[in-house]
């Protein structure tokens, strides 16, 4: 565990500091687990909202951390949660009946003022959302954030080899998509 | 270059041609402005009074709500029963009144007066009626012309 995790673990701990080290943390942690929910749920209101249920849950959850992993490990594994349960609930509301989140995430994004990506970006969130769920995190996280197969396996609670082979099928779904979808 | 990215380059040619940029962004300030929307949302949370609820009470809660919903299910199906069966009762007490009025009022007008008089005076025993008896009866009551009719048949 860093240095700057460990202490902000010790002062979590003491009542006086609590406050002021979940601050550190939050500042700390705010904006990876931002970018991680954001590649998840698309919209920046959605990720927003994903992203203060996490905080939320973690002020809740400091006495059951057990330190078993890393605070790093602990905060992404309740942000990837946290978003899934989001995408779940949101499929589960809608009116329409949706197989899958897709096509629901991929309306979420080209209505999104803040996404301005080209029309190659958007192909290749098209391709991405093909993935199933977690074979969508790995792709994310291994692709864009270039997480060590180490770190994402505790995150994810996967073997390493596991996780290699869901990336491998992951790259080539996303070529066949951007080749066949002109 | 790493071996991932070279394997990447070797499995996904189309893929690797994309410039790897985020292509999202967020309002300004955001980052700065989030520590305190969230301890905003923190303090209100900390500062909410926890509803304590009587413990009695939530063990005894399910057999109240079994309760509530017996006495929701009888006053919706038993109350409606039991104040509209007592007028349907009487309606219809009041309709077979009047049926056997009916049927009394029309066997009455069929006797004469003299008959009914008798009927009154006469005990309700059942009595073995002589010869003089019948022939008073048929002489009050059928006309020849039904007698002779009615012997031309047999």
């Amino acid at each position: 565990m860093e240095n700057a995790d460990r202490e902000i673990l010790d002062k979590l701990k003491e009542e006086k500091t609590r406050n002021l080290a979940f601050q550190t943390l939050v500042k700390t942690y705010q904006e990876r687990l931002y970018w991680h929910i954001r590649k998840i749920v698309l919209n920046h209101d959605d990720a927003d909202d994903v992203l203060q249920n996490t905080f939320l849950k973690v002020w809740r959850n400091l006495d059951n951390f057990r330190e078993e992993s890393g605070l790093y490990t602990w905060l992404y594994r309740i942000a990837t949660n946290e978003s899934l349960t989001f995408i779940n609930s949101t499929k589960k509301r809608s009116i329409i009946p949706m197989n899958d989140a897709s096509e629901f995430l991929l309306n979420n994004l080209v209505s999104d003022e803040f996404f301005e990506g080209d029309e190659i970006q958007l192909k290749l969130q098209e391709a991405i959302l093909t993935l199933p769920e977690k074979q969508r995190i790995v792709f994310n996280l291994k692709y864009f954030e270039e997480m060590k197969y180490e770190t994402m396996s505790e995150i994810l609670e996967t073997s390493v080899g596991a996780l290699k082979a869901s990336f491998h099928h992951a790259v080539k779904k996303v070529e066949e998509h951007l080749k066949t979808r002109d | 270059m790493n071996t991932e990215m070279k394997e990447l380059e070797k499995i996904a040619p189309e893929l690797s041609k994309i410039k790897k940029e985020n292509p999202f962004r967020v309002p300004e300030n955001y980052f700065d402005d989030f520590s305190a929307r969230l301890q905003v949302k923190l303090d209100a949370e900390q500062n909410a009074v926890p509803v304590k609820k009587n413990n009695i009470i939530r063990y005894l809660k399910p057999a109240i709500g079994l309760a509530a919903g017996f006495a929701l299910v009888f006053s919706l199906a038993y109350w409606p029963l039991k104040t509209l069966t007592p007028n349907q009762t009487a309606e219809s007490d009041v309709q077979e009144i009047s049926v056997s009025d009916m049927l009394f009022a029309s066997a009455v007008e069929g006797i004469d007066v003299n008959s009914f008089y008798e009927l009154l005076e006469k005990p309700a025993e059942n009595e073995q009626l002589s010869d003089e008896d019948l022939a008073n009866y048929v002489n009050t009551n059928v006309s020849e012309y039904e007698i002779y009719s009615q012997a031309a048949t047999q």
